[in-house]
């Protein structure tokens, strides 16, 4: 029974978080900031799912191929995201490297073109 | 009915401000929700696996979370170079 409740409370928390991660996409209007709404559904909700499957099922083949799932998600979100910031940034300044006048600490200054 | 179904249904409904920002704004824009509308579905797949008791159906999510990853890659990499 208890592990009825506690699967039901996960299962609510993976949805719930989905559900605000996809409001924010029509809500916030700067793409980049949509950017990082893509993160906490590739983490936090998918381990809220693999807890749930875990409880539900023990150490099966549900629960081996949900972690699968998580490390891929995990792993490849982050590279897809940073595929598409840098090709907005293209889109938007010509060049993914910064603008000299932008003053990002460290970061090597791209083509003097983009003056 | 149980809570995995249930769920299944709430996350269909979460698609729906995915398919609205799919046809709004520009390419990257668009982008971004379809890479989140993978995303659920991968989710989705995983909550029907589990709600239909079918441990063989989770390879369709593992597939799913793949895909979206290539198929996204290949919408940057033609959006940032050659559209």
């Amino acid at each position: 029974m208890v592990a009825n409740i506690a699967i039901a409370v996960l299962l609510a928390l993976c949805v719930l978080s989905t559900a605000i991660c996809c409001l924010a996409l029509i809500l916030v209007k700067d793409v980049f900031n949509r950017m990082h709404y893509l993160a906490p559904v590739t983490s936090f909700s998918v381990l809220a799912l693999l807890a749930a499957v875990a409880l539900q099922n023990g150490w099966s083949q549900g629960t081996i191929k949900t972690i699968l799932i998580l490390l891929v998600l995990f792993l490849v979100n982050a590279v897809l995201t940073h595929a598409t910031a840098r090709a907005a940034r293209v889109r938007q300044f010509g060049h993914w490297l910064p603008h000299p006048k932008e003053h990002i600490l460290g970061a090597p200054h791209g083509p003097s073109s983009q003056l | 009915m149980n809570a995995w179904l249930m769920g299944a249904d709430v996350l269909l409904f979460t698609l729906v401000p995915c398919g609205i920002a799919v046809f709004r704004g520009n390419a990257i824009e668009r982008l971004v929700a379809l890479e989140m509308a993978g995303i659920v579905q991968t989710i989705l797949l995983v909550f029907l696996a589990e709600a239909f008791h079918r441990p063989s159906t989770y390879d369709l999510a593992l597939a799913m979370a793949l895909l979206t990853f290539g198929g996204g890659l290949v919408f940057a990499r033609f959006l940032e170079r050659w559209l």
